[in-house]
């Protein structure tokens, strides 16, 4: 009854959103009036690559209905651990990173499974905490990174679109989208955030499940951040709040809703590749800057007009209205309706 | 006063965690060199202002259910170009404007949210796009300096203390009234608690709703007046990091992010104290970067002591 428009958001959404950016994309050689080149898509994806491991670890947490503010923290913190330790051995960055972030993600995960506490207020705080750590290891300053052969390495043409970084990203999201399809998983994670206790009622284990999922998330993020910083061979000490409200954008687009309950690796991805394509659309076009905010902005007022359940609520009634054959029912949200019923006794 | 004595016992455990913290924090600071001076009092106060103006606003926004708005820092922005750029109007006229300004954009939000039931955290991050792209556009990107300084007022002192100090403090007690004296302050209790209840027993959620958030904008208007005045001009990152901080303040002052409960004394007092733990950490030569982790930890224990507080009679 209030799920029947449209019948399957998390389908529909994020291929309709890449369906539109695409044609976008192929289309905007006719606003900047050069052709589209290979080295378009490969910039596109690069911007993907920067994206699309945290949205991937922000899309996660959010099918099961937490949100892990956390992951732009871990990944600030990734890439400063990264140009750290990996000095002398890239991997050896890469594992102290990705080791950082799935010990934080895992002691949060603990913390919110046991307490059942929302996940918002904690992760937020943890934000903050591995900011000032990240602050307190460089001294507030970006460090170089000096092994300029891993920086050629990770950002190098692979058959004229992809790098290794990209590929790397993409993998992710297979992995990803293999795990949760595959499994049971998928179906808990979906379970776990749309009714939780009906859920622990039939025996899944929520707690386990929170903490994994914590530690996935954590460990998505630090390996983003460490493979930025490789490729920017610097790491910054603090990259704002401007990449996780990228992946939060990422992930809406991608048919997840903050409620839980609902969303696939695959539609992540999806959302994504829109974002990022959105941002070379913008770049091939040399249109400012400030269009990009403007059109994010217009996509979420899209989702948000989907979304709630105050837009759909009317459009539910128009439609029985139209169902009863009462001519011109006159559209009200929920308040006015009570608001209206309630004035007597209120009098 | 009237609690059970089951709630008693839990509320003793409640209270008595942060009692140890705060002694710890005073034997701290009073051991710290020059932390007990008028000066240093000062300063932390004024340090405390900007954000803790907004913070206030955010606290009615989180009581009354919405949780947060990730778009407080573009406001500010905005609002303090706006403030700026009517400077030659005079100073009640350009502070009023403003204050408009950010009411409009903010209840506006809070419309959304009220009566659509639309995800804060969804429209306020659109809002921000939305506020922060127009700042761009019609800006140009470029800092607003005004011919006429009519705000330099706003920026000395009166007995010793800045101009926002006494604002922030009036806008306390207008909060704490607001919750406490009027009907749509007391009924953002019981729509934060329990939404539905609320409206089944006939409140009128979208505008409770909304009042909460003009309020809030109101708020983050005057921040954006005294950031503007400070700064003596605007860019598009006078903002900052004012989103988080000031929700930071409002979390560490005891109000659930769930809503329902806490109130804008306590959240004065949660933007004070984490001013006086990096006045400390500051005053004793550590570094930025531990100010902000100390922060950050401070945040999490708040959050996680609210929350067992809260669910205690419940388990």
């Amino acid at each position: 009854m209030t799920r029947r428009w449209p019948a399957r958001p998390d389908h529909l959404m994020p291929a309709v959103s890449l369906l539109v950016v695409m044609v976008a994309f192929a289309c905007s050689p006719l606003l900047s009036g050069t052709s589209l080149q290979p080295f378009d898509v490969y910039n596109a994806l690069q911007g993907f690559a920067q994206l699309g491991l945290l949205a991937l670890a922000i899309g996660i947490t959010m099918i099961a209905g937490e949100f892990d503010l956390s992951i732009v923290g871990t990944y600030a913190l990734g890439g400063m651990l990264a140009v750290s330790a990996g000095a002398g051995s890239a991997a050896l960055g890469v594992l102290a990173a990705v080791a950082a972030g799935a010990a934080i993600g895992a002691a949060q995960g603990a913390l919110i499974a046991r307490l059942r506490i929302p996940s918002m207020p904690v992760t937020l705080a943890t934000y903050i905490a591995l900011l000032g750590l990240t602050y307190a290891i460089s001294g507030g300053l970006s460090k170089t990174y000096p092994n300029s052969d891993v920086t050629l390495w990770v950002d190098q043409t692979l058959a004229g679109i992809f790098s290794p970084r990209s590929l790397l990203t993409l993998a992710m999201f297979v992995i990803a989208a293999v795990v949760l399809g595959f499994t049971k998983l998928g179906r808990e994670l979906r379970a776990i955030g749309g009714d939780r206790r009906a859920s622990r009622v039939a025996g899944v284990s929520v707690g386990g499940l929170v903490v994994g999922l914590f530690t996935v998330s954590g460990t998505l993020a630090a390996l983003g951040g460490a493979l930025l910083s490789y490729s920017y061979a610097s790491a910054n000490p603090d990259p704002g709040l401007q990449p996780l409200i990228l992946a939060a954008v990422a992930a809406l687009l991608g048919g997840v809703s903050l409620a839980g309950g609902r969303g696939t690796p695959l539609g992540l991805l999806a959302g994504a590749l829109s974002v990022a394509l959105l941002a070379q659309i913008v770049a091939i076009t040399a249109l400012p800057d400030f269009t990009t905010q403007l059109l994010y902005a217009a996509l979420l007022a899209v989702i948000v007009a989907i979304e709630s359940p105050g837009p759909r609520g009317l459009l539910d009634r128009f439609r029985a209205s139209r169902a009863d054959g009462l001519p011109g029912f006159p559209p009200a949200s929920d308040d006015e309706l009570h608001e209206t019923s309630h004035q007597p006794s209120t009098s | 006063m009237t609690a059970v004595p089951v709630r008693s016992g839990a509320s003793a455990v409640g209270l008595a965690v942060p009692l140890v913290g705060l002694a710890v924090l005073a034997g701290l600071a009073g051991t710290t060199d020059r932390f007990l001076s008028l000066d240093n009092a000062r300063a932390i106060l004024a340090s405390t202002a900007f954000v803790g103006i907004t913070a206030i606003g955010a606290t009615l926004v989180m009581i009354a259910g919405s949780g947060v708005s990730l778009a407080a820092s573009q406001t500010a922005t905005v609002t303090a170009m706006f403030f700026l750029s009517t400077q030659q109007y005079g100073l009640v006229t350009a502070v009023t404007v403003t204050v408009l300004t950010g009411v409009a954009l903010t209840a506006l939000q809070g419309a959304v949210i009220g009566y659509w039931h639309a995800n804060p955290i969804v429209l306020t991050i659109a809002a921000g796009f939305a506020v922060g792209g127009a700042t761009t556009w019609f800006s140009g990107g470029t800092p607003v300096n005004p011919k006429v300084r009519e705000f330099d007022v706003l920026n000395s002192t009166l007995l010793g203390l800045p101009v926002a100090v006494y604002v922030l403090l009036g806008v306390t007690v207008l909060a704490h009234l607001t919750l406490h004296r009027t009907t749509a302050g007391r009924q953002m209790y019981l729509v934060g608690s329990n939404r539905t209840a609320a409206r089944a027993a006939g409140m009128l959620v979208g505008r409770i709703t909304v009042i909460a958030w003009a309020f809030f904008g109101a708020c983050i208007a005057l921040t954006g007046v005294f950031l503007a005045s400070f700064n003596t001009s605007a860019t598009v990152t006078l903002g900052g990091t004012l989103t988080l901080d000031a929700i930071a303040a409002v979390l560490v002052g005891g109000t659930a992010i769930t809503g329902g409960r806490g109130s804008a004394m306590q959240t004065l007092g949660g933007a004070v104290l984490i001013a006086v733990i990096s006045d400390v950490l500051l005053l004793r030569g550590y570094s930025t970067g531990v100010q902000i982790l100390v922060k950050g930890i401070l945040v999490l224990a708040a959050v996680v002591a609210v929350h067992l507080s809260a669910t205690r009679g419940r388990r």
